[in-house]
């Protein structure tokens, strides 16, 4: 069920949008998308302040949907969204140095959490007025050392404006992330690493906002762990679609934006 | 150039890096648990609001170094040449060199002046930073050049790897001594072969020269701090002028000084025989202190010469490399 929400009706414009860019190409990172798109919106609509807030995507497969994210906002030319993934486009299908509307993103996995703790550092190194430094950060990630050597930094130095948005949608390359290696009990993880951690239905956009407005005003680096699906949001999916790398032929890409359309009706 | 046994200072790095600081204030100074030991205590007490412990944690580290320099620092990460260059090589590639940033990655201890085994001896640093794209790869020979090149490099645009000998720090050079990151020094001007080296290789190199100028051979001397990008002018007039290229570093023999220096030759069409000294494509052990591993490894002054005379195609005995007394606090090469 989609919550008939501003929020809710947000999230599932991203999903629109990033079947129209994903489609020409007949497959690509829309899962992404589906299982992240109420983190986004909430963040985009609610709390993420362009210019001063620092955004960081880390996994660069999501980028599409901080693109659609942006063109939603108008930090991005909705003509460019077109251009997704074609050859010689700056709007690369994995997130680049070319990529516009972001201050970091990544290819390679787990790095992002530890730039973002770079742009928190400056900061404080200047004595800048604290931002916020969000991070869409993927649960996959979480296997990935470096990502806990950023958590136990982030939290010895105090660095209370990281803000880490979790899509644990439960997918990675080779299958469900929990078949693969477990890591659950997340939050708990967090939280012993020093985190304040919001564990909450991440396809509830209203619950997302809250969560994101508390890990804010937190007095330590939080993470928001949004739990999702990579097929939310698009009935017309069939059971088995792989949520890493969704196959989208032309019929069944006429289908999705037909459902969403309708939706947004 | 000072004689040997050369006199040795402490810190020269670790001063250096104080004295740009002052500065320079967009420098940053980021350790991985090696403080003292990459000598920047002395940048901790002096400038501790811009000196940051990142713990052991060599990933994190330098990917957080990436996105200071995208806000306008200048970090300056510190490990040794191991843990500074494999365990984050993606990092390095991805947060800092594809992106271009001035991070200036410091690795100390090079090759097999660690006695403390392959985990800890960087054989293979500069072949990895030499294939990465926008890195500039340096490797000085003693404190002189340390202190001359800090000021050159800190404007660097992109990423630097600079690489250290720890501890006792030898002085070889004058203080006229200059530092350039476009031209390699011919220190001595002999015709018969050129011996190109670096690092602390250069000293070595310097007294196989003597050994060999006394035997009537022509040594050119080229000392090649920055392997990359490679000054090929310099080497490859070098090589047109000498019968024999041998080429002299603390690393491995594949991908690094000799590499550059024989690609280079070989893309100019320059056809004179090339040895390489350094480590044979081999890991290295443990051992109690460092000069028996360059004897073993074939990196010592006595190397050179027999690799100067095998090449030339002399028939008799190679002239023996001098054995030089050391003091504390003196340094004379293997």
């Amino acid at each position: 069920m989609i919550p008939n929400t501003t929020l809710g009706r947000l999230a599932d414009r991203l999903r629109l949008r990033a079947v129209r860019m994903v489609a020409p190409h007949g497959f690509g990172y829309l899962g992404q998308v589906l299982s992240s798109a109420e983190l986004f919106a909430a963040l985009y609509a609610s709390h993420y302040r362009p210019g001063t807030d620092r955004i960081v995507i880390s996994p660069g497969h999501y980028i599409i949907a901080a693109f659609a994210a942006a063109a939603e906002v108008g930090l991005l030319d909705e003509a460019a969204l077109e251009t997704y993934g074609h050859d010689g486009s700056v709007l690369e299908a994995i997130g680049t140095e070319k990529s516009p509307a972001v201050d970091l993103t990544g290819g390679s996995l787990g790095m992002g959490l530890s730039g973002a703790l770079g742009f928190a550092l400056s900061q404080r190194l200047r004595n800048e007025p604290k931002a916020n430094v969000f991070v869409l950060v993927s649960d996959g990630e979480l296997q990935e050392g470096q990502l806990w050597e950023a958590a136990m930094f982030a939290a010895h130095n105090r660095l209370d404006n990281i803000v880490v948005l979790l899509d644990a949608n439960d997918s990675q390359v080779d299958g469900p992330v929990s078949s693969i290696t477990t890591i659950e009990p997340i939050a708990a993880k967090w939280e012993s690493f020093g985190w304040a951690a919001f564990d909450v239905d991440g396809h509830d956009a209203e619950a997302v906002d809250a969560a994101l407005a508390q890990a804010i005003a937190a007095d330590r680096p939080a993470v928001v762990i949004g739990r999702t699906s990579t097929v939310h949001g698009l009935s017309v999916l069939p059971e088995a679609a792989d949520g890493h790398f969704i196959k989208l032929p032309a019929d069944l890409a006429e289908a999705a934006i037909a459902e969403l359309e309708a939706r947004l009706a | 150039m000072r004689n040997r046994p050369y006199p040795t200072v402490l810190k020269p790095y670790g001063q250096a890096l104080v004295d740009l600081a002052a500065e320079r204030r967009e420098i940053v100074c980021i350790t991985g648990d090696l403080t003292r030991q990459c000598e920047i205590d002395l940048f901790q007490d002096t400038f501790p609001d811009r000196f940051i412990h990142a713990g052991m944690a060599e990933a994190n580290m330098v990917s957080m170094a990436g996105a200071l320099a995208r806000c306008g620092h200048i970090p300056f990460v510190h490990s040794f040449g191991v843990f500074s260059t494999r365990r984050p090589l993606d990092q390095i590639v991805n947060s800092v060199a594809y992106p271009n940033l001035p991070v200036r990655i410091v690795g100390f201890m090079p090759g097999v002046s660690s006695p403390g085994g392959p985990s800890h001896q960087a054989i293979e640093d500069v072949a990895l930073m030499r294939a990465i794209p926008n890195m500039t790869v340096i490797d000085v020979a003693d404190a002189v050049e340390i202190r001359k090149a800090l000021p050159v490099l800190v404007d660097i645009p992109g990423p630097v790897y600079l690489r250290l000998k720890r501890g006792e720090i030898p002085v070889i050079f004058d203080e006229d001594h200059t530092f350039s990151l476009d031209k390699a020094q011919v220190l001595t001007g002999g015709r018969d072969v050129a011996l190109i080296a670096n690092g602390m290789m250069l000293s070595s190199a310097l007294a196989a020269a003597e050994v060999l100028e006394a035997c009537g051979i022509g040594t050119r001397v080229v000392n090649v701090p920055v392997i990359k990008p490679l000054d090929q002018a310099t080497v490859l007039e070098a090589a047109r002028a000498a019968r024999l290229v041998v080429t002299a570093e603390n690393h491995s023999i594949i991908g690094g000084l000799g590499s550059a220096v024989a690609e280079a030759m070989a893309e100019a069409g320059v056809g004179c025989p090339l040895r390489r000294i350094g480590l044979r494509d081999t890991f290295a052990e443990g051992a109690r202190t460092a000069p028996p591993l360059f004897r073993k490894y074939g990196l010592s002054t006595q190397h050179i010469i027999d690799a100067v005379w095998s090449g030339l195609g002399q028939a008799d005995p190679a002239p023996q490399a001098p054995s030089l007394e050391v003091a504390p606090g003196e340094y004379a090469p293997v």
